[in-house]
Parts: C-alpha cells; sequence; structure tokens
C-alpha cells in the first residue's frame, strides 16, 4: 500500500520535474507529450491499485519532515474511501484532460513549460487529498495555487493574462491567510497537526473556539474554491488555455476548499454556527453564479459562472452535514464539467478562438463529435432527470430538506431556484451554440479558410479539423457524467455505492422516507425540465435568430448588472484596490518619496557642499593659508589670555 | 615732556600706519608707512636706542622703502591700480581677527607689572661690545644670509634669453 | 624709562594687529602684503628695543639690528620674486600663483 500511495503523487512530480529539466532538450517533444500523459496515468494506475488492495482506512508514513520539539509534520498520508475516491477522479479526469491538452497545444512552442507546469499541478492536488497532517496539506493547497497562477498566465505576453493570474494568486491569498492561521492556531489548541488525531478531538474545546477555526477554515475554503465573496477571480481565470480551465478551475483544484471543510467536517461540523455559514455561503454562491452565467455571452465565462454555481452546491451539501452527497456531486460534476469546458475548447479551437456564443451556431452538423458529449455534460449540469447530475444534486438538495429548520427551508427554496436558473443557461448555451443555421464564422472556419478577425495569432496555423485526439477524451467522460447516477443511487433503488463506501467516514446519515424522497426529486425533476422549457421557448427554432439580432445592442439594466457578475468587481474595486492603491501611492509619492528621499537628498547635497567647501580650503591659496594661519595663532592667543586672566 | 612726546609719537605711527594699509595706491601708502617709520624712529630713539633708531631711518625709511618704490615703479602700476581695494566684506575677518589678538594681548601686557630697571642708559659701546662679543657667531651667520640674498636676488632678477 | 613697559607694548600690539590685517586683506596685491610683513617685523623690534629699555641690557638692541638684518635679506629676495612673477604672469595678485599645489 504504500508503494502504491508514494507512487500516486511521486509519479506526476516525477514527470513535472523531468520535463522541466529535461523536456525540450533531452525529450523530442513526442516523447515530452508522452512522459506528460504516462506518468498521470501510471498514477491512475496505481490509484486503481490502491483502491483494489484497500480494506480500512490507512495512514502510511512515506518520510520524517519538518520535527522540531513538540513539533511533528513528517510525510503522512492518509487513504480513506473520501481521499481515494477524490484521487481515482483526479487521475483519472487530469489523464483524460493530458491527452486532450496534447492536441490543444499542438502548435504552441511552450510545451514543455505547460506540460510540466500541469504535471506538477496533478502531484501538487494529490499531496493536497492524501496529506495526514494539516503541513502536509497546506504545501499541496500552496502548490496548487502556484501552479494555477503559473497557468492562467500561461500565454504571458498578454499583460490581461498575465494580471489575471496575478488576481486569482492574490485573492486566493486572503483565503489562504485564514487557513494558515487556523493551522498554527490548531497547533497551539491541540499540541498536533494529525488530521486524524484533529478531528477526534473536536468535542474537546469549547464551542466558540471551534467556529472561529470552522470560520477560518470557510475563509480558506471561500478563496480556493471561488465562493461568495471572494469569487471574483474565477471568472478571469479563465484567460489560461481551456485544458487548464478543465482541470484545475472546474474539475479538481476548485474543490480543494470543499474537500478541506468535507475533510474536518468531523471537527468544525459540531458547531452549528459553522455549518449554517457554510450552507449560506454555498447558497448565495450557487445563486450568485447562476444568474451570472445566464447574463454572460463567452462560452468560458458561462461555464466559470457555472462552476461558482455548482460548488455552492457543494458547500451547501457539506453545510447540511451531508458528506455523501457533497462528495457524489463533487465526482459527478468533475466528469460533466471536465467534459462541458473539453468540449468548449472543442468549438472554440474550431471557430479559432472565438468565444462569444453569439457568434457561434449550426455547429451540431459541423462538430457532431463534440456535439453529442456536450449535449450529454449539460443534460447533467441542467439537471435532467436520470443523469447523474440530476442524481447528485438532488442528493444535495434532500439533504438540505432533512436538515429541516427556517434557515434550511429557505436555503432549500434557493437551491431549487437555483436548480431552475441552471437549466436555463445551460439550455441556452447549447440551443445558441450549436443550434440554428451556420454561421459565415462557423462556416469558414470549419472549412479551413483563414480568417482576418483572428483574436489569436499564436495558434492560427493548422487550425483546421479538430485532431482526433481532442474529442475521444470527451466520450468517457460522458459516459461517466451521465451514468454518475449509479455511483450512488437513491435508497429507493438499492442505495447507494458511495454512501455505502463513504460510511464508515460519515457515520450513518439519516435517510428520508422514500415518498419524501420521491417527492423531493419529482420537484427537483420538474423544476430542470421547467428550465429548460423556457430556455426553448426563448432561444429555440425561429426564435432564436431574434435573440441574435437582440444580442447586437449593448446590455441593459439587469442584464448588464449581471453579465458584469453583479458589479462586484467594480464594488472590490471601489472598496479596497483604489483605497489600497491611493494608499500606496500616497506611501510612495509622499513618505517615501517626499519624505525619506527628500530629506536623504538634502542631507547628501548640503554634505556634498560641505565637501566642496573643505576642497576649495585645500587648494592651495595664499590668502587662505594665511586667513587660516592668522584665525589658529588668534584662537591660540586668545585662549592664552583667557587662562591667564 | 619726553612722556607726551611719547603718545603723540604713537599716535602718528599707529595713524601713518592705518592710512598706509587703507591707502588704495601703493605709492602713496609708501609715503605714509615712511611717516610711520621715522616717527618710530623716533620713538626708539626716546627708548635710549639712538643707533638702533638711525638704522630705522638709514635701512628702513630710507633703503627698504625706497626698494618697495622702484619694484612700484617698474611694474605697471596701471594694473595694480585695476585691482583696487578690497571690499569691505574682506575687512572684516582680518579686523575681527586684529581685535581678538588685541584684546587678548593688551589683557596680557596690563596684567604684567616689574619694576623698571634703574641703571643708566645703554650706551653705544656698550651694544658694540654686546654686539661682536656675545653676538659674533649670529652676525657671521647674518652676514652670510645678507650674501645669499643677494646671489637669490641677482639669479631671479637676470635678464633671460628668451 | 619714560613710559610703562605695558604702553610700549600695547602700541607695539596695535602695529602688529595692523600689519597681520594689510597682509590678510590686500591679497589682490602681493607688495601690500609685504608692506604688512614689514609692519609687524618693525612691532617685533619695537617690543626688542622697549625690553631692552626696560632691563637696561643691550641684548635688545642687537636683536633689533639682526631683525634689520633679516628683513633687508627677506625683501630683497621678496621683492625679486615679485619681478620675475609679473614678469611672467602679468599680475601681483597671490591666487593666481598656485603652481606649488600639488595636484
Amino acid at each position: 500500500m504504500k508503494l502504491y500511495l508514494e507512487l500516486i503523487i511521486l509519479l506526476p512530480l516525477l514527470g513535472g520535474i523531468s520535463n522541466a529539466l529535461l523536456g525540450g532538450r533531452l525529450f523530442s517533444r513526442r516523447s515530452s507529450e508522452f512522459v506528460a500523459c504516462a506518468v498521470i496515468w501510471g498514477s491512475c494506475a496505481a490509484a486503481l491499485t490502491a483502491a483494489y488492495s484497500y480494506r480500512s482506512p490507512e495512514v502510511v508514513e512515506i518520510a520524517t519532515w519538518l520535527s522540531d520539539f513538540d513539533f511533528k509534520a513528517p510525510l503522512t498520508l492518509y487513504l480513506d474511501p473520501l481521499s481515494l475516491s477524490l484521487c481515482l477522479m483526479i487521475t483519472f479526469v487530469c489523464g483524460l484532460i493530458h491527452l486532450y491538452a496534447v492536441g490543444y497545444m499542438r502548435d504552441d512552442h511552450c510545451y514543455v513549460r505547460f506540460f510540466a507546469l500541469l504535471n506538477l499541478f496533478v502531484a501538487a492536488m494529490l499531496t493536497l487529498v492524501l496529506a495526514e497532517n494539516l503541513p502536509l496539506l497546506y504545501l499541496g493547497w500552496e502548490g496548487v495555487g502556484f501552479c494555477s497562477y503559473a497557468l492562467i498566465g500561461f500565454w504571458y505576453s498578454d499583460p490581461k493574462n498575465a494580471t489575471a493570474g496575478r488576481k486569482a494568486f492574490i485573492v486566493t491569498r486572503i483565503g489562504d491567510i485564514g487557513l494558515g492561521i487556523a493551522i498554527v492556531w490548531m497547533f497551539e489548541l491541540f499540541g498536533t497537526e494529525s488530521i486524524t488525531r484533529l478531528n477526534q478531538m473536536g468535542n474537546l474545546l469549547p464551542v466558540g473556539i471551534v467556529t472561529a477555526l470552522g470560520l477560518l477554515m470557510l475563509l480558506a475554503a471561500m478563496g480556493k474554491s471561488a465562493q461568495v465573496p471572494l469569487m471574483v477571480w474565477l471568472p478571469d481565470a479563465m484567460a489560461g488555455p481551456t485544458p487548464v480551465s478543465a482541470q484545475i478551475h472546474a474539475a479538481t483544484m476548485v474543490t480543494a476548499g470543499v474537500y478541506l471543510l468535507m475533510r474536518m467536517f468531523p471537527l468544525i461540523g459540531s458547531s452549528t454556527t459553522v455549518s449554517a455559514a457554510i450552507a449560506i455561503t454555498g447558497a448565495l454562491t450557487a445563486f450568485y453564479g447562476a444568474t451570472c452565467a445566464v447574463a454572460q455571452r463567452d462560452l468560458k465565462r458561462i461555464l466559470a459562472f457555472s462552476t461558482i454555481s455548482q460548488i455552492g452546491y457543494m458547500m451547501l451539501g457539506v453545510g447540511s452535514g451531508a458528506i455523501t452527497a457533497a462528495t457524489f456531486h463533487l465526482l459527478v460534476h468533475a466528469f460533466f464539467k471536465a467534459l462541458l469546458f473539453l468540449g468548449a475548447g472543442c468549438v472554440i479551437t474550431t471557430l479559432h478562438h472565438e468565444q462569444d456564443i453569439f457568434r457561434m451556431g449550426g455547429l451540431r452538423h459541423k462538430l457532431p463529435g463534440t456535439y453529442w458529449p456536450f449535449l450529454a455534460g449539460a443534460l447533467c449540469l441542467a439537471g435532467l432527470p436520470l443523469t447523474g447530475g440530476f442524481f447528485s444534486k438532488d442528493g444535495i438538495l434532500s439533504a438540505v430538506w432533512r436538515t429541516g429548520g427556517m434557515l434550511y427551508g429557505g436555503l432549500y427554496l434557493v437551491g431549487l431556484m437555483t436548480a431552475f436558473i441552471t437549466a436555463v443557461y445551460t439550455m441556452r448555451m447549447l440551443l445558441v451554440v450549436f443550434g440554428g443555421p451556420s454561421t459565415p464564422l462557423s462556416h469558414q472556419a470549419v472549412d479551413g479558410a483563414d480568417l482576418t478577425e483572428n483574436k489569436d495569432k499564436r495558434m492560427v496555423s493548422g487550425v483546421g479539423p479538430l485532431p482526433r485526439i481532442m474529442e475521444w477524451p470527451l466520450i468517457p467522460l460522458a459516459l461517466l457524467g451521465l451514468g454518475g447516477g449509479l455511483l450512488n443511487l437513491p435508497e429507493y433503488l438499492g442505495g447507494g455505492l458511495l454512501h455505502s463506501f463513504l460510511a464508515p467516514l460519515t457515520g450513518h446519515e439519516p435517510t428520508l422516507p422514500h415518498a419524501t424522497e420521491l417527492l423531493l426529486q419529482g420537484s427537483a425533476a420538474i423544476v430542470a425540465l421547467a428550465g429548460t422549457a423556457t430556455a426553448w421557448l426563448r432561444y429555440g427554432g425561429q426564435r432564436r435568430s431574434l435573440r441574435l439580432s437582440e444580442a447586437q445592442q449593448p446590455a441593459r439594466g439587469l442584464q448588464a448588472f449581471l453579465r458584469e457578475g453583479w458589479r462586484v468587481d467594480q464594488l472590490y474595486d471601489l472598496l479596497f484596490v483604489r483605497p489600497y492603491v491611493r494608499l500606496a501611492t500616497l506611501l510612495w509619492q509622499r513618505v517615501d518619496e517626499g519624505c525619506i528621499d527628500d530629506n536623504l537628498d538634502r542631507t547628501s547635497t548640503q554634505l556634498g557642499r560641505f565637501g566642496n567647501m573643505l576642497g576649495g580650503l585645500g587648494q592651495g591659496r595664499v590668502s587662505l593659508s594665511l586667513t587660516g594661519m592668522a584665525i589658529a595663532a588668534a584662537l591660540m592667543i586668545a585662549w592664552l589670555a583667557w587662562m591667564t586672566a | 615732556m619726553e612722556t607726551y612726546l611719547f603718545y603723540i609719537l604713537a599716535v602718528v605711527t599707529v595713524i601713518g600706519t592705518i592710512l598706509a594699509i587703507t591707502e588704495k595706491h601703493p605709492v602713496h601708502a609708501i609715503v605714509h608707512l615712511v611717516t610711520s617709520f621715522f616717527s618710530l624712529a623716533a620713538i626708539f630713539f626716546l627708548l635710549a636706542a639712538p643707533l638702533i633708531a638711525m638704522f630705522e631711518v638709514i635701512i628702513y625709511a630710507g633703503a627698504v622703502m625706497v626698494l618697495f618704490m622702484f619694484v612700484i615703479m617698474m611694474l605697471d602700476p596701471g594694473r595694480t591700480d585695476q585691482a583696487g581695494r578690497p571690499g569691505l566684506r574682506q575687512w572684516l575677518l582680518p579686523a575681527i581677527l586684529g581685535v581678538i589678538i588685541l584684546v587678548s594681548i593688551g589683557v596680557l601686557a596690563a596684567g604684567y607689572v616689574t619694576a623698571p630697571h634703574t641703571s643708566s642708559a645703554i650706551t653705544v659701546r656698550e651694544f658694540a661690545v654686546t654686539l661682536f662679543r656675545k653676538y659674533g657667531v649670529a652676525i657671521e651667520i647674518i652676514s652670510m644670509q645678507l650674501l645669499f640674498a643677494v646671489v637669490g636676488a641677482l639669479y631671479l632678477g637676470r635678464r633671460r634669453a628668451p | 624709562m619714560i613710559v610703562p613697559l605695558a604702553h610700549v607694548l600695547v602700541l607695539a600690539v596695535i602695529l602688529f594687529c595692523l600689519g597681520l590685517i594689510c597682509t590678510l586683506v590686500w591679497r589682490s596685491n602681493v607688495i601690500m602684503m609685504l608692506i604688512g610683513i614689514e609692519i609687524m617685523l618693525n612691532a617685533a623690534m619695537l617690543v626688542f628695543v622697549g625690553g631692552a629699555c626696560h632691563w637696561g641690557t643691550a641684548d635688545g638692541q642687537v636683536f633689533a639690528l639682526m631683525i634689520m638684518a633679516m628683513t633687508s635679506a627677506e625683501v630683497s629676495l621678496a621683492l625679486a620674486l615679485v619681478v620675475y612673477l609679473h614678469r611672467r604672469r602679468n599680475t601681483v595678485d597671490t591666487d593666481e600663483f598656485r603652481e606649488l599645489q600639488d595636484q
């Protein structure tokens, strides 16, 4: 088991390092790509073997590290159902995305850096998931943050991309402060950093401290998982290459916050305040993301806001104490959101990096290989019955319902409303992008004719029919997304696989009566269908062209408000960025330049003048020498007279 | 009466010197200075040093001052005129220094009171004996110095081949 | 001794200071500086003569004579130098002569 766990982490790390050191010099392009993909699949195989030989939760110490006095944080890995299922998901999805990236990056000459960072990211993410103690988890946490920063700004020659990377890094850093404080504080409180032991000691502390710890971790999760109010970085993070968006900003890294909360839930879940705060944050974020996604016209931004919204659902599930449901949604979401991003990447590549959905159309016939998997992903996202997304989302909603009470009742309604909006924007996206007649743009692009309005010169050459390798990873993802429900079937269909698998971890979660459950699922299905119908009424068939002509006008009112993400960016700009810039400018111009530098300048000028004066005295002028002599003589005589008199 | 004469001569000496050092034209300054030296010679006479008084008139007021006069006239007087008198500011620091020294030594001198020697005046004979008996070596050295000065002056003043 | 020694000394100091002032002020004219030096030397001679009178010994007068001889030598050399420099530079301003400065 130790070997498997080591291999899971070390293989991607090895791939990243060898690519970084040898790629481009020793490796040919093919072998570089091969190494990058092979290590991930090797890691996936190791994870599968570990799953096969898994019997019970296991702690494996690999090496000692960071040991000082009472403080011990060895390199210890912890395999339990939660981390195992996440490992399987991460290695599998990342493996597919790596394959896809081979096709996507085929014209980019910076592929070495790309694959090295991608592999490094996977290693860091697996460290985060498998870590048994908090410092190691923090190492992975910061590792994925760094890789995310480097990959968002991958095409750094465009200042916009570099700024987006910085924004992501800085905003998540705000959350990381919370985690840092929590880690140190927990050591001070418990004298240990081991997650397993911390989780057993939650009831030793007063509720107030647990609440504070929980809120700090919630802050960390807010930053990493792009929850309200720290969600502003995720839409901008779409500046990175599409495989990066799929891998980091949809499937894996952004769920790290949720994972942290699930991991520490035995400790922090004892505080109802924390649970409520997590649930409220989740519901609010879900609603926020969905409403913003409705108004977007950039394909990747729609998906980004939808990711925010779906992670909100997971947080809602965690806040309701439904770890199983949250994990279930996390897994299924990883499948279908990666699928949607990869499909979007196919579309965008085909259209010469055109991302405006209102300039697309008719792609159903041109890109059937992309269309059908994308359709499957959209159905999952919209939560149409019998897809994986339907079951997982319903699991969360019924968990919220089950918790009961005024607060959770309200949150349930919010969740239901969000589900409706989700269905609307998903179908809107699907219909606008793939439906309708072919637009001139898509015609030319698919025919391979060169366009004058290419936005991105790097990728122009050779964009013609999609490479096969970009389309076939969509198929297993689509199958997993559609069939994801099988992982955790509702009780009345025989009970869930995941539910029993996670049972040792979460304890016995109460279940609803079958009738109630059926009722809840029925209402969720009706809501999803209603949303789909609404979208069809607005964007389907002939009305699509009407909307297209409407889209020529600049957005107004509510639409503009939603498109700009509730204007949160402007608000933060006004509240934080501008005062900060002003303060920095003040410190720079007034304090540093005006006060400190100026005084130093003046001092140096004075010293220089004084030096020149002294130098002038030594210039050998007879009169000066005489005067000096006379002054000295006068002083000596005066002193003599003073002493005598 | 001799006492008053001393003070009168002292005043004449100081005034003559002041006029000499403030005079713009060097020739006039020399004339004032000669006046000052004459009265100083008289003071020497009053202080029982007739021989020194004589030398003062012959060597100082006579030879040295005439030498100065020659040099000033040899050089271009117009240019020395143009150089002009120093401004008031240039007088300030030297004047302060002068006053400091004056006050300091005045304080020292006023506090120095000893009874004067009451013996007879120094005769020329006594002077000559002291000069040649006691300070014979000094005379030799001084005469050699004069010789060197003459040689140096001749060397500096000779006409060079262009 | 017709007057107290202190009065002679005060007169000598006044003369000395005037000579010093002359030397310091007339930097633009080396001849006037030399005149200042002569004045100072005269003040010194006055002190010697006054002292000789005060104590009734001839030594002071002898040294006055020595000073006079030394002054003659000094003046002859200095004026020769002035003539020489004036011939080379056509000026008597002391600040113009800086060849001896180490540069």
